[in-house]
C-alpha cells in the first residue's frame, strides 16, 4: 500500500535531487552539442556546463541557486492502492525538506500581491494530477522551475490557424526570449485544447526524455524542423553565440474548438526533473 | 580570442584592452547582489547622495548568494548569477554613480548601459547560469554584507573571490554587444527561418501525400480480393 508517509518523503527526496542532478539525456545532449559546434567559444561553454553538472553530482551541490517554485506532478494509476491525503503528504513532505536540506533553499517563493517571501503559502507546492489507465503504481515527477526560463513562457489564442501561423509564433516566442534564458534550452509546445491544456501540454512536453521521437508522424517532422529553426537563431549557449540554442524542441497537441491556443515555454540546459514510481506493495522506484 | 586574469580593480585602460569573446577571470573584491529590492534601495542612496554601507570595488555582480553566519563571521555556501536585462533601468545610473569599470551577471544589458559604458570604459562580464560548483569554489571570504533586513540573495555584499570564471566579455568598453549583435542577426534571419520551415513542411505534407495515396491504391487493389467473386 502506498501511504502518505512514503508519499512524504519521496516528495523531499525528489526536489532534493533535482536540485543536484542533471538528467542523463540531458548531459547526453550537451555531449553532443559540444561534440558538433564549430567554434571554440560555445564548445567551451557546454563544456563548462558539463563540468558544473558534473561537479554538482559528485561534490552533492546544487547546479543553481535557483531553485524556483516546487512543481509537483502525480500520475495515478487505475490499479493503484494508496491510501490517505496525497496531498498534505506532499506539503509536509516539502516542508520538512525545506527545514533539513543542506545547504539551505534561499527564498524564492512570493506571494505575488505582496512580495512576501518564504517557501509555504496558498497553493504551495504547486500539485497537478493525472490519472494513466490501469498502472498499478504512482508515478511523481518533480521539476522545478526558476525565473531564468520560467519567465519566458508564451501563450497566445488563434482562431483556426494553419501551421505557417503557429510557428512563426513559436519562432516570435524564441526571438523574444533570445539570450537570456540559460540556453541551451528544451522548448515545450501545446497546440490545441483550453487555454490552461495548452498551458499544461507545453509544460509537460519540457519533461519528455530529449532525443525521444514523438509517436505521431506529423509532431515528429513539426518538432525536426522548429529545432533546426531554433539553433539558426544563433544565440548559442548561455546566449553568447553558437549552434545550439535548443537541446529539443517537444510539441504535443489536443483537440479543441476553432480558437487554439497555442503555448511555448522553456527549460534551462540544466533541465531540473527527477521522478519516482509508487508501487502498490509499498516499494520506491527512482526513475529519472 | 585573448583570456585574461584581472587582479582588481582594474583602471580604464585595462577595461579598453578588453574585447568582445575575450574569457576573463576575477581575483579580489567584487561587490555582490541579486534581487529588485536592493537595486532600489541602492538608487534611493545614490539619490540622496548617501554613502553605501559597503565599499565602492569598481565591480557590481549579478551573484545571489546563500550565506550563512557563525560566531559572528559569515560563510558562502554557494553563489549562482541571475539574468541582468531585469535591472537594465538601474545599471546606467550605477556605472557612472558607483564607478564601474565592470558589471556582470547573465543576459547582458541594454542598449542605454551599452552607451555608458562606451562613455565611462566598463564592460559587461557573462557568467555561466548553472555553473555555482564552479562559481562558488572562487569565492574566498564574504568582507562585507549589508542590509540584513532582506533574504540572503537579496543583500549588499563585498566578496573576495580568487579566478572568479571563466567569463565571457559579453559587451566591450568600444559600443559593441554580443547580445544586441546576436538579437539584430536573428531578427535578419527570420523570414529565411520562416521560408525554411515552409519548405520543411511542404516536404512533408507532400511526403504524407504520397504515402495517404499509396495506401488508398493498395486498398483499392486489394478491395476484389478480400470482397472476393464469389461475394460480387
Amino acid at each position: 500500500m502506498i501511504d502518505e508517509a512514503l508519499i512524504e518523503s519521496t516528495t523531499a527526496d525528489l526536489y532534493s535531487w533535482a536540485l543536484r542532478k542533471v538528467p542523463d539525456d540531458t548531459k547526453r545532449a550537451l555531449t553532443d552539442a559540444r561534440d558538433r559546434e564549430p567554434d571554440s567559444g560555445p564548445k567551451a561553454i557546454l563544456n563548462l556546463m558539463l563540468q558544473s553538472a558534473l561537479l554538482a553530482e559528485t561534490q552533492d551541490k546544487f547546479v543553481c541557486s535557483d531553485s524556483g517554485v516546487p512543481v509537483y506532478l502525480v500520475e495515478i494509476g487505475g490499479q493503484a492502492k494508496w491510501q490517505g491525503d496525497i496531498k498534505a503528504a506532499i506539503t509536509r513532505g516539502f516542508a520538512h525538506l525545506v527545514e533539513t536540506i543542506r545547504p539551505p533553499l534561499l527564498k524564492h517563493v512570493n506571494n505575488p500581491l505582496t512580495n512576501e517571501r518564504g517557501h509555504a503559502g496558498k497553493d504551495m507546492p504547486l500539485i497537478s494530477v493525472d490519472l494513466i489507465g490501469n498502472a498499478d503504481y504512482i508515478d511523481i515527477t518533480c521539476v522545478p522551475k526558476a525565473l531564468g526560463s520560467g519567465r519566458w513562457s508564451s501563450i497566445k489564442t488563434f482562431i483556426s490557424p494553419d501551421l505557417a501561423e503557429i510557428e512563426a509564433f513559436i519562432m516570435s516566442a524564441v526571438l523574444e526570449a533570445g539570450s537570456q534564458h540559460c540556453p541551451p534550452v528544451i522548448v515545450g509546445i501545446g497546440i490545441g485544447g483550453t487555454f490552461e491544456h495548452a498551458a499544461k501540454m507545453a509544460n509537460r512536453a519540457t519533461y519528455r526524455p530529449i532525443g525521444s521521437i514523438n509517436p505521431e508522424p506529423i509532431l515528429a517532422a513539426m518538432e525536426e524542423r522548429l529545432t533546426t529553426a531554433v539553433n539558426a537563431t544563433g544565440f548559442g549557449p548561455m546566449g553568447t553565440g553558437g549552434e545550439t540554442t535548443a537541446l529539443g524542441v517537444h510539441v504535443d497537441y489536443a483537440f479543441g474548438h476553432g480558437y487554439t491556443p497555442v503555448a511555448v515555454c522553456f527549460n534551462c540546459w540544466i533541465n531540473r526533473r527527477s521522478k519516482v514510481r509508487l508501487h502498490s506493495d509499498g516499494s520506491a522506484e527512482r526513475i529519472d | 580570442m585573448a583570456v585574461h586574469h584581472l587582479q582588481l580593480p582594474i583602471d580604464r585602460d585595462t577595461v579598453l584592452a578588453l574585447a568582445v569573446g575575450d574569457i576573463v577571470f576575477l581575483s579580489g573584491e567584487i561587490t555582490a547582489t541579486g534581487g529588485l529590492p536592493a537595486h532600489k534601495r541602492i538608487r534611493e542612496f545614490l539619490a540622496e547622495r548617501r554613502e553605501l554601507p559597503v565599499r565602492k570595488t569598481g565591480t557590481f555582480v549579478h551573484l545571489p548568494t546563500m550565506m550563512e553566519e557563525a560566531d559572528g563571521s559569515y560563510e558562502v555556501l554557494y553563489v549562482n548569477p541571475t539574468t541582468s536585462t531585469r535591472f537594465n533601468d538601474f545599471i546606467p545610473g550605477f556605472i557612472r554613480e558607483l564607478d564601474l569599470r565592470i558589471v556582470a551577471g547573465k543576459g547582458g544589458l541594454d542598449a542605454a548601459s551599452l552607451q555608458v559604458m562606451q562613455e565611462t570604459g566598463c564592460v559587461y562580464l557573462s557568467l555561466l547560469g548553472g555553473g555555482s560548483p564552479i562559481l562558488t569554489a572562487a569565492i574566498r571570504e564574504v568582507a562585507q554584507v549589508a542590509w540584513l533586513d532582506f533574504p540572503s540573495h537579496f543583500r549588499l555584499m563585498t566578496l573576495k573571490v580568487e579566478n572568479l570564471g571563466p567569463l565571457t566579455v559579453g559587451m566591450d568598453a568600444h559600443g559593441r554587444s554580443t547580445y544586441a549583435r546576436l538579437s539584430g542577426e536573428a531578427q535578419a534571419r527570420v523570414p529565411q527561418i520562416l521560408e525554411d520551415l515552409t519548405t520543411a513542411r511542404d516536404a512533408f505534407e507532400a511526403t504524407a501525400a504520397v504515402a495517404s495515396n499509396t495506401d488508398q491504391a493498395a486498398q483499392s487493389v486489394d478491395e476484389p480480393v478480400t470482397t472476393g467473386p464469389d461475394v460480387a
